[in-house]
């Protein structure tokens, strides 16, 4: 079986992916950003791992699932957790609470914030994770780089919470507010209502729920818990919990890639 | 009175909508939402209209009709599917050619690597912007190979975004066809191509219809759930038709009474 890999690195995870396949005898070329070519000279392998959330893997991820070649994670459903403003609809409508979001230009922002509105978290719409994040205390320091738009979060002060999901495991790891998932973090036990939210997160995802993460803030008045970031494949860098992840979700893919495979079949 | 908001841009309010607006609003109470000015946010929004129409795709107009879309069950004509699909040209290549509709090949490639057809076009790969084509004609030997200078600008120039670039299949047709979607309504010119003769509208003629870009046309608006649209053909020296571009805010002011035909649509959308 040829498995492709749409990754921005070809070390990292989607290098110990690849190694993993290799070793059980499965060919595997790994597509990174300077030699991926988008037409139908992808379509020789048997299925794809979507790892990146980057624009052109996701054309990719797309293109080749429009030709029947099954990609892992699904490509509609990763790309809406990379833009913004789609992703807080989607959890929305997987009844998860979010941070209110304004979008419009600077002058306008301006005019329309007042100080009491403050913190605010600066993103940019396109992205996930900590690229281009930052906390701003006044209008004074929303800066628009260039774009036309900017995109402002209310700031949850509270606790923060990196929260992997592999199948049914979940691991729960307390993080500092705005670091990436590569900084050194304090597991704990899962609480309650995060399992809760994982479940939920994952019933609403359906069959699209093998794995992914989800930053979590506990708000410290309300103690209710808003998603601030979701993630479609992770580098589970601080996985602390049983386990070898990339056994885990090397396994659960190929059983996918299986599954989607007799479905286009029939 | 029905009560109509337009989503609008800066650029089409001033130059493209005057009829439009001045038509409109002698049937319909229309309010208008302008991107430059608009404040989206998430959590407070009160919409009392029948019916919205976009007329841009920038970011906050595609941030707005998302939010109506998922808020309210107030129909947008075009919605959030159908710009997202039209600005991504890669992506309305691929599922336009899946539901069996001619496109010419196409390909995305990194900067230096060549598509696997000789004649092309290099188009932009997101078409965002408010742009007016601008191609530039780089012949090698018996090849036709053209290139969008902004397309060229987003890998190369100041405007850099990207290190791939968007092959689109030259397909060589002495006529463009300039087809208008219209709800369920088709309407057909033709005009001589941009690389011709870069005026568009003086070569441009009415012609009858042609029942194959009229199915074309209909199933292209189905997949995308475009409601009001242009689409351009190129017709092959086989004579085959190939889908070469699909607009989501198309200038109606090109179609004879165009601004009235849509408004007209629009109104009747908002009584159903």
């Amino acid at each position: 079986m040829n498995i492709g890999i749409l990754s921005k690195r070809s070390t990292n995870l989607a290098g110990k992916i690849k190694k993993y396949y290799e070793n059980k005898g499965f060919n595997v070329t790994i597509y990174t950003l300077e030699d991926l070519t988008i037409n139908e000279s992808l379509l020789s392998n048997d299925f794809y791992i979507l790892k990146s959330k980057n624009l052109f893997f996701l054309y990719a991820g797309f293109f080749i699932d429009a030709n029947d070649v099954p990609v892992i994670p699904n490509p509609q459903i990763t790309f809406l957790q990379k833009n913004r403003i789609q992703s807080h609809f989607l959890l929305e409508k997987a009844g998860l609470l979010m941070p209110r979001f304004y979008f419009s230009t600077p002058e306008i922002l301006a005019d329309e914030l007042d100080s009491e509105d403050f913190p605010l978290i600066i993103k940019p719409v396109m992205g996930s994770g900590s690229k281009g994040v930052k906390v701003i205390n006044s209008i004074q320091e929303i800066k628009a780089d260039g774009k036309k738009f900017v995109y402002l979060e209310r700031y949850i002060e509270g606790t923060h919470y990196n929260v992997y999901f592999i199948d049914n495991q979940v691991c729960t790891l307390i993080k500092s507010p705005l670091f990436n998932e590569h900084v050194d973090m304090e597991k704990v036990e899962t609480p309650k209502d995060i399992n809760d939210l994982i479940k939920k997160w994952r019933l609403f995802l359906a069959e699209n729920n093998l794995f992914g993460h989800l930053d979590i803030v506990r708000e410290e008045s309300s103690k209710e818990l808003y998603v601030v970031d979701p993630g479609s494949f992770p580098e589970f860098t601080n996985w602390k919990c049983d386990g070898s992840p990339v056994e885990k979700i090397c396994s659960l893919i190929l059983e996918q890639a299986k599954k989607l495979r007799n479905k286009s079949k029939k | 009175m029905k009560k109509i908001g337009i989503i609008i841009d800066k650029y089409h309010l001033n130059h493209k909508v005057t009829d439009f607006l001045k038509y409109l609003k002698s049937i319909a109470d229309v309010k208008i939402y302008l991107e430059e000015s608009y404040f989206l946010n998430s959590s407070e929004h009160n919409f009392d209209e029948d019916l919205f129409f976009t007329k841009g795709k920038g970011d906050v107009i595609l941030g707005l009709v998302k939010l109506i879309e998922e808020r309210t069950s107030i129909p947008v004509i075009n919605s959030f599917k159908a710009a997202w699909l039209a600005i991504n040209r890669f992506l309305n290549s691929t599922f336009l050619r899946k539901a069996g509709i001619p496109v010419p090949d196409f390909s995305l490639n990194p900067q230096g690597f060549k598509p696997p057809f000789q004649d092309y076009i290099i188009k932009n790969i997101v078409d965002q912007g408010v742009y007016k084509f601008a191609p530039k004609i780089i012949e090698e030997k018996e090849s036709m190979r053209v290139a969008d200078k902004r397309a060229l600008d987003e890998v190369d120039g100041k405007e850099h975004q990207y290190n791939f670039l968007y092959y689109q299949k030259f397909i060589k047709s002495k006529w463009e066809y300039k087809i208008y979607g219209i709800g369920e309504n088709v309407y057909f010119y033709k005009q001589l191509p941009v690389l011709i003769n870069p005026n568009k509208t003086e070569s441009r003629e009415k012609i009858d219809e042609i029942p194959e870009l009229k199915e074309y046309c209909l199933k292209a608006m189905d997949i995308m759930d475009i409601k009001v649209t242009s689409l351009d053909f190129h017709k092959s020296q086989d004579n085959q038709f190939f889908l070469t571009d699909i607009n989501c805010t198309p200038n109606f002011n090109y179609l004879k009474d165009g601004y009235k035909i849509v408004a007209d649509y629009l109104l009747e959308q908002a009584k159903n």
